[in-house]
């Protein structure tokens, strides 16, 4: 179901090749095609405008290549990130990818869908570790861009073009990724206390000699709530662990953490400096969780489409974004998705016009 | 191609005529970058900012005349040349810092500005702008954003396209865009990280907001040499399965050794087969265990003659001989053609090999000096452009070299770029779909195919653009 709206048809095809001809053949019917992996974000997105077929990505779920002593990976689109995960945990290394609205993300629906978690601090989103992706295209092209390898310029990085793309100008089919060593040291820290105190001891968080590798602020009724990952070598935990001062936590909080999500829920994103100034306006009681040191917050159950235009409008004025992550299907159509188009959106309906003339990829759902 | 007094007077009119450049004579100094291709442009035009870009490209646009964007020349991989003729377009004029901004921790520039003084001003601050490559006294922010630059310290902290937020470009229509920005997940398709690395092809970038980063606490580098290279590569691979990711690992052989140390003295054993280079930053105390730990591991792998060293002066010291390594090379030969391949990384010695035995096969000596953290290597071809016919063997060495990276698995550029150097060789790669893909987003933004003609992609009109098939032994000569 997306939208309330249920797939006339399902495919699920075994391989690359079986999905590129399903996609080209549905193209050529002139059906509308909405690529499924996990199922996690079909959320996003205004509704369909049509959806003829589902094209299930879950028969695509092979570990391609792992080598540990390279650092890459190398997935079909349809695998689970736990999955990737217990693969890589194998070998001490892990892929700094983790999402909210989990478990059960396929990796290219992630990738499709743009979606990050708290990592991202210090790792930064899949942008900077992604580094091959192979794409089927609406006229049954398989198209690569990048490689295998941790450092390659070899031709247009189309790689950034896909991830966020909502699959729309294509179907990821397969990920290579840099993956990286568990630190050699972990501790998970918290400290509670009114927002501006929370905030400003966030604020000191960021500015330590090593900051948390993740850092989230919590709202989720009663006090706010800060809660650190601080990871490195031994010595240097344990320095920044004595300099904040805060409270040990439990280091399960960040597999529970994952799993947030709610069936109304928004990404505020605006420049860092000026989060806590939209934190502050979001309409109370509001339910949300930050990443003050990137300029992100999830908002949680907002229910009233006026307050959040408000909201929108603010976080525009300021540069930044508010994106629906899920809603129900009223509400979406009252405030659209996605909030003010970019200035560079005609170059992009041009670009997905050129990937798929004949708008078969999730028609009406994507910004362009 | 040639150019008409009409478009002249334009160009001319719309930059100063003191800024357009038409004389033969002087033409000659954008024939080449520092690749081992050239190829004369009919005008330099030296705009000021974004607006005479834009006039400039919808000039050319009407005249027919292929645009290439120029920053300091130091591509290796013939991204500045004008392979066509038509306009070669230098940035230089467009030099300045235009805003540091200490607590968001990005800087705005102008193309132009050189990666070096980037990092001294943003050190006034605690900053420092991240990827460094060997050339980063010379080279422009510009040029690397256009062609994703790496360098040594990219092992940690990612290539250019990692740290650029934000550009202003020029499209081939003349329109003048801004992409990207400073908040993040920003709605709609990533267009600035399709347009960083695209060499010049897609658009002419006239500002950038890059991200600058807190200098860190603490910077250990280690010296450590080794019987060979095959064992330096094996401790390598240690050091990351251990779980460690350094700054920087960097790998010089023994020919590049012997060049360096009579032209630097940096202390590097003569007697090594090779030496590395370790550099960890962050917290006092984390990089003081986890050089602790390398230094083990190393010397588990056979390492000999470990010096960590003591202060910034001999740091500095150490990081002159890798940074400038290709300069001392010339005591060995006068030319050089510095290859950029990339393999994972566990198959370094083996490639490696392939390499010295390619160099064997031509007689040509080879230099290694390289990125060994992440795979990516930089065989240097030494020769004499004096000796007749040096050059055809010099191409075939190195076509040889990148096809026993690739038949490893790896790439065919971790950070030159691709450029005239190898877009004969994108189909080993790439499949014609895969092309035909990036061939979707040239032909939407550049439809007549005037930005930087001829690169990147297979071109059927390209014959040999190599300076040996040039007009005789003056050409030649002019080079060294």
């Amino acid at each position: 179901m997306v939208d309330g709206l249920g797939a006339p048809a399902t495919t699920r095809p075994g391989n690359a090749e079986e999905l590129a001809a399903a996609l080209k053949e549905a193209a050529a019917a002139g059906q509308a095609v909405i690529p499924v992996g996990g199922g996690r974000a079909l959320g996003m997105g205004n509704p369909p405008e049509r959806f003829d077929l589902a094209l299930e990505t879950v028969g695509l779920d092979r570990l391609v290549e792992y080598s540990p002593a390279d650092l890459t990976v190398t997935v079909e689109a349809g695998m689970r990130l736990e999955a990737l995960q217990s693969e890589l945990a194998r070998a001490g290394q892990f892929l700094p990818l983790d999402p909210f609205g989990g478990p059960g993300h396929s990796v290219g629906g992630l990738l499709a869908c743009g979606w990050s978690g708290p990592l991202r601090l210090r790792y930064g989103t899949a942008r900077d570790y992604l580094v091959g992706l192979r794409v089927a295209l609406p006229d049954g092209r398989l198209a690569r861009s990048g490689g295998r390898v941790v450092k390659n310029v070899s031709g247009y990085d189309l790689n950034k073009l896909h991830l966020g793309a909502l699959g729309s100008l294509g179907v990821i089919v397969e990920a290579s990724f840099k993956v990286y060593p568990k630190p050699l040291s972990e501790v998970t820290v918290s400290f509670s206390g009114g927002f501006e105190d929370a905030w400003a001891e966030a604020e000191r968080a960021l500015g330590l000699a090593m900051a948390p590798v993740a850092l989230e602020l919590l709202q989720l009724g009663g006090r706010p709530k800060l809660v650190g990952r601080i990871a490195g070598s031994e010595e240097g935990t344990r320095r920044i662990r004595r300099e904040l001062g805060w409270e040990d936590a439990d280091g399960d909080f960040w597999t529970d953490h994952a799993r947030r999500g709610a069936d109304r829920w928004a990404r505020v994103s605006v420049r860092r400096g000026a989060l806590a100034g939209l934190l502050r306006q979001l309409p109370e009681p509001a339910r949300w969780v930050a990443h003050p040191g990137v300029g992100v917050a999830h908002w949680f159950d907002f229910d009233d489409p006026e307050q959040f235009l408000a909201i929108r409008r603010a976080a525009e004025a300021e540069g930044g974004s508010v994106v629906l992550l899920a809603a129900p299907p009223d509400f979406k159509r009252a405030v659209g998705a996605w909030g003010r188009p970019p200035a560079e959106v005609d170059l992009m309906r041009r670009l997905r016009d050129a990937f798929d003339p004949g708008r078969t990829l999730s028609p009406g759902r994507y910004l362009v | 191609m040639t150019i008409n007094r009409g478009a002249i007077e334009q160009l001319r009119k719309a930059v100063g005529a003191d800024h357009v450049v038409s004389d033969p004579h002087d033409l000659v100094i954008f024939e080449r970058d520092a690749s081992i291709t050239g190829s004369l442009p009919d005008a330099i035009v030296y705009p000021f900012g974004a607006e005479e870009v834009a006039a400039v490209v919808k000039i050319a646009r009407a005249h027919g005349l292929p645009v290439v964007p120029r920053g300091a020349g130091t591509g290796l991989s013939g991204g500045a040349v004008t392979r066509r003729g038509g306009i070669a377009l230098s940035l230089a004029r467009m030099h300045r810092i235009l805003e540091i901004d200490q607590a968001g921790r990005t800087a705005m520039v102008e193309p132009g500005v050189v990666n070096a003084d980037l990092s001294v001003e943003a050190a006034r601050q605690g900053l420092f702008y991240a990827p460094d490559p060997s050339s980063q006294k010379a080279c422009t922010i510009g040029g690397n954003a256009a062609e994703n630059s790496g360098g040594p310290h990219c092992l940690y902290y990612g290539v250019t396209t990692n740290h650029i937020v934000g550009m202003e470009v020029v499209l081939a229509d003349g329109t003048i865009h801004w992409m990207g920005g400073d908040d993040p997940d920003r709605p709609g398709l990533d267009l600035l990280g399709m347009l960083v690395g695209s060499e010049g092809t897609m658009c002419v970038i006239t500002r950038i907001l890059v991200r600058l980063l807190p200098i860190p606490e603490a910077v250990r580098t280690l010296m450590a040499a080794f019987p060979t290279i095959e064992t330096a590569s094996h401790a390598v691979s240690s050091v990351i399965g251990h779980g460690i990711v350094p700054a920087a690992l960097e790998m010089m052989d023994d020919v590049t050794v012997g060049a360096v140390e009579a032209h630097y003295h940096a202390g590097y054993p003569t007697e090594a087969g090779a030496v590395l280079l370790v550099e960890v930053d962050g917290l006092t105390e984390s990089a003081e265990e986890l050089m602790v730990e390398i230094r083990r591991i190393l010397e588990a792998n056979e390492a000999f003659a470990c010096r960590l060293a003591a202060g910034e002066a001999e740091r500095q010291l150490l990081w002159a001989g890798r940074k400038g390594a290709i300069g001392a090379l010339g005591r060995i030969k006068p030319n050089y053609y510095l290859h950029d391949g990339v393999v994972p990384r566990t198959r370094l010695p083996e490639v490696l090999h392939s390499v010295g035995e390619i160099g064997h096969h031509y007689r040509l000596p080879v230099a290694n000096v390289f990125h060994a953290g992440d795979g990516n290597l930089h065989p240097n071809i030494l020769f004499d452009l004096r000796e007749a016919g040096v050059m055809e063997k010099v191409e075939k060495a190195g076509e040889e070299m990148l096809r026993a990276c690739i038949d490893a698995g790896g790439t065919l550029s971790g950070e030159h770029g691709i450029g005239l150097e190898k877009n004969a060789f994108m189909p080993w790669i790439f499949s014609p779909d895969d092309l035909d893909q990036m061939h979707r987003v040239k032909d939407l933004l550049d439809p007549k195919g005037m930005l930087n003609p001829g690169k990147i992609f297979p071109d059927p009109e390209q014959q040999d653009a190599r300076l040996v098939a040039r007009s005789g032994v003056a050409a030649e000569a002019r080079w060294w």
